[in-house]
């Protein structure tokens, strides 16, 4: 096949850069899609084994993985190598990065949570004074989260909340259980909302760009897809002032290639988007690209709780089971009096079982107050707002290079005192409605993981009308180079509360539709 | 045939066999077999006869023929973690306990494979539990009956569980080990088969049972 030059060149296939490819080709631009792993056949690249096979009994080989906590020696191999890939970071500032590298990306294991943002996370600013407001609003994407949620099958229970819009639902008009009326009723009385959870149902086994993306982009005939393409550089020409291609190294071999586009977009994934602009020396004239990294600190069984009724397997049928999510309730109004911005979001599960090491005791005395507590356990994880802030950043090591050759992220990134006040309010707040609700609590963290563990990392190269204070305009595009996109979590300018995937969908469908009204007119 | 569509056949032969004929055709020298079975993927090939029709040969796995090497703890050390091993996952409800599943032994293999935060864990807390044993009742922890482990024991156990780690050492191990033992021995072997023969066990079927996980080959 000649060399050719693409319409636009798309870095990544995960939710960002399948939905860019998935709207592009529809409107008939060719595309090339570059990602730098591999195109896995699913039914045969995992296999069934017991855990007593793998060589360290399921605890996994010391020091693989320290930073992806998520993995295990199941799935070990499913993550990317810290090794293969390095970052480096202040030891007294630790950071998870967790990254996939395959076709489909971070989208085949997402946890489908698919939650739109409001304007109180767009126009965060004018509630609080904190940092900047986005330069869209709800009503401008919410056209394009209605079909993002389509597409992904979203399913959720209208509630009219104007912190969590409603979406373009499937209804979920299943029963609560018992416990779950018991605690959302103790929940009410404190002013605090529940709903059922929101979550893309997709399609068989994957709610992902893989298969539901990707395969309709490549039945239009103009998607061209190269795996184990790892990008190196984006291309500009000096002359012209726009970039021309992307520089990559084919995995396995180390050749160094070079694809042409008229247009780029980049959706790598937040971080490694920045990586590769960075190591790319352009598009930021504002000088904030790689800074106002956030995300949402994490921690799962926050509050542990026991539903006394459905100890000892006594609850009736249908008296556990079931969650919910709790949107985001605190620093609503302009008079509450709390001491810290912005707000968390919990997700809540009834009838499961407390891990072991929430009992004092061991040995035989421990398995009979487990099975006391079989299925009879609360449990809900908390994910809070970290707050956008400059100091927050990544750049380039120009020390260290990862096995292409390719200059590594050094991530300097940690939490503040407002992250650690907001997550002792939520754990207090939450274990008083489990009270009210008639719960024991069990136990309250309000503690979480480093920053990154949530995988919601988002900013480092902002959107907004001002071109000195961020790097993206409203349409995504690069306020330096008109023909140069940048799709994924990195162009956020908060994190919210919510989890990112729907967001990220619905603006690079919204990015890409502009871009081909832009191509069409002749303006890129 | 025609010189063309040899060529088209040969580009379509998988590479390996094509290779193997080539190496294969004058003939064999050396002592060893012509042909790697390994290499030649399911039925006949270049004239070797059928694969299917090779009898499988019964081998073992090295636990069922030996004994692991105790390689990082020391002699007290290791009597402390069998005993504490026994304590907190004894035999139960027709499971295999700790000891039945090797788990000392496992996790003295760990610890030798374990970055230092680790291992430092585990060195600092069984000799706090033998020296906090010799001073309370006068001899190593291995040697303390039920009663002495249970007074020794709970303590630090009975404090309510927190996210950092705790500050004391020997409270620490014994968080860190309560969650290891019951992993070491529910996800070995003994375990697992007991769990087919009795249907469940603490913990159950699936991964924690010593069951079956979704395993993902490498992606290169």
């Amino acid at each position: 096949m000649a060399t050719q030059e693409y319409d636009v060149l798309i870095v990544g296939s995960g939710a960002s850069g399948g939905m860019a490819a998935y709207t592009l080709t529809k409107r008939g631009l060719k595309c090339l899609m570059l990602d730098a792993g591999p195109n896995v056949d699913f039914a045969k690249q995992r296999v069934l084994k017991p855990a007593h096979e793998l060589p360290y009994r399921g605890f996994g080989k010391p020091g693989k993985l320290p930073h992806v906590l998520q993995a295990n020696e199941f799935n070990a191999n499913q993550w990317v190598d810290e090794k293969q890939v390095p970052y480096t970071y202040d030891p007294k500032k630790p950071y998870n990065w967790v990254r996939v590298r395959m076709l489909g990306g971070k989208s085949l294991f997402w946890a489908r949570m698919s939650f739109r943002l409001s304007d109180y996370e767009f126009k965060a600013k004018d509630h609080d004074g904190f940092g900047e407001n986005w330069p869209i609003n709800h009503a401008e994407l919410s056209p394009f989260y209605d079909k993002a949620e389509g597409l992904f099958r979203v399913t959720g229970r209208k509630e009219g909340l104007a912190q969590l819009p409603d979406g373009n639902f499937i209804p979920d008009e299943s029963t609560d259980s018992g416990a779950m009326k018991r605690f959302s009723a103790a929940a009410k009385t404190m002013g605090i909302p529940t709903t059922k959870i929101r979550r893309a149902l997709g399609k068989g086994p994957f709610a992902s760009s893989f298969n539901l993306l990707l395969p309709d982009a490549l039945a239009t005939g103009n998607l061209t897809i190269v795996p184990n393409a790892v990008a190196r550089e984006v291309t500009l020409d000096k002359a012209t002032g726009k970039v021309t291609g992307v520089s990559f190294i084919e995995k396995g071999s180390n050749r160094e290639m070079h694809a042409k586009a008229k247009a780029v977009v980049v959706g790598a994934s937040c971080l490694e988007s920045t990586r590769l602009l960075l190591n790319s020396k352009i598009a930021n004239s504002s000088g904030v690209m790689g800074h106002y990294l956030c995300d949402q600190f994490y921690m799962n069984s926050s509050v542990v709780a026991i539903i006394p009724e459905a100890r000892d397997g006594k609850g009736p049928r249908g008296f556990t089971g079931g969650g919910g999510y709790i949107p985001r309730f605190r620093n609503l109004k302009k008079n509450e009096k709390h001491n810290f911005l912005r707000g968390y979001a919990l997700d809540f599960s009834t009838g499961g079982t407390p891990d072991p090491k929430l009992f004092g005791s061991w040995g035989e005395d421990l398995e009979k107050e487990m099975a006391s507590c079989r299925g009879a356990a609360f449990s809900c994880t908390s994910m809070g707002e970290a707050l956008p802030r400059f100091e927050n950043h990544v750049s380039i090591d120009k020390n260290v290079v990862d096995a292409y050759g390719i200059p590594v992220l050094n991530i300097q990134c940690k939490y503040t005192e407002n992250e650690y006040t907001m997550a002792k309010d939520a754990v207090d707040t939450i274990g008083e409605a489990c009270e009210k609700a008639g719960f024991q609590v069990m136990n309250k963290n309000p503690k979480f993981y480093n920053p990154g563990y949530s995988i919601h990392e988002v900013g480092t190269c902002r959107m907004g009308d001002n071109p000195k204070t961020s790097v993206l305009n409203r349409w995504n595009q690069s306020h330096d180079i008109k023909n140069l996109f940048v799709v994924d979590g990195s162009s956020f300018v908060t994190s919210g509360s919510q989890n990112p995937t729907m967001t990220i969908l619905s603006l690079s469908m919204r990015a890409s539709e502009y871009l081909a009204d832009e191509a069409k007119k002749g303006n890129l | 045939m025609k010189r063309r569509r040899f060529v088209q056949a040969l580009a379509a032969a998988p590479a390996v066999p094509v290779l193997l004929a080539q190496q294969v055709a004058p003939p064999a020298t050396t002592q060893q077999p012509a042909v790697n079975p390994q290499m030649v993927p399911g039925g006949t090939r270049g004239g070797f006869g059928s694969m299917e029709d090779l009898q499988k040969l019964d081998v073992v796995s090295p636990d069922d023929a030996a004994s692991m090497v105790q390689r990082f703890c020391t002699v007290d050390q290791f009597a402390a973690l069998q005993k504490l091993s026994d304590t907190m996952m004894p035999p139960m409800k027709g499971m295999p306990g700790a000891l039945e599943a090797k788990a000392p032994e496992f996790l003295d293999f760990l610890l030798g494979h374990s970055l230092a935060d680790r291992q430092q864990i585990y060195k600092l807390g069984l000799d706090a539990l033998n020296a906090q044993s010799r001073k309370s009742f006068s001899k190593t922890f291995a040697k303390l009956d039920a009663s002495q482990i249970t007074e020794l024991l709970t303590p630090p156990l009975k404090r309510p569980w927190t996210y950092d780690p705790p500050a004391d050492p020997l409270e620490r191990f014994l968080r860190a080990f309560k969650a290891d033992v019951r992993t070491a021995t529910t996800n070995s072997k003994e375990y697992s088969v007991a769990a087919a023969a009795n249907g469940a066990g603490a913990g159950g079927g699936g991964r924690r049972g010593g069951g079956l996980g979704l395993y993902w080959n490498s992606l290169d």
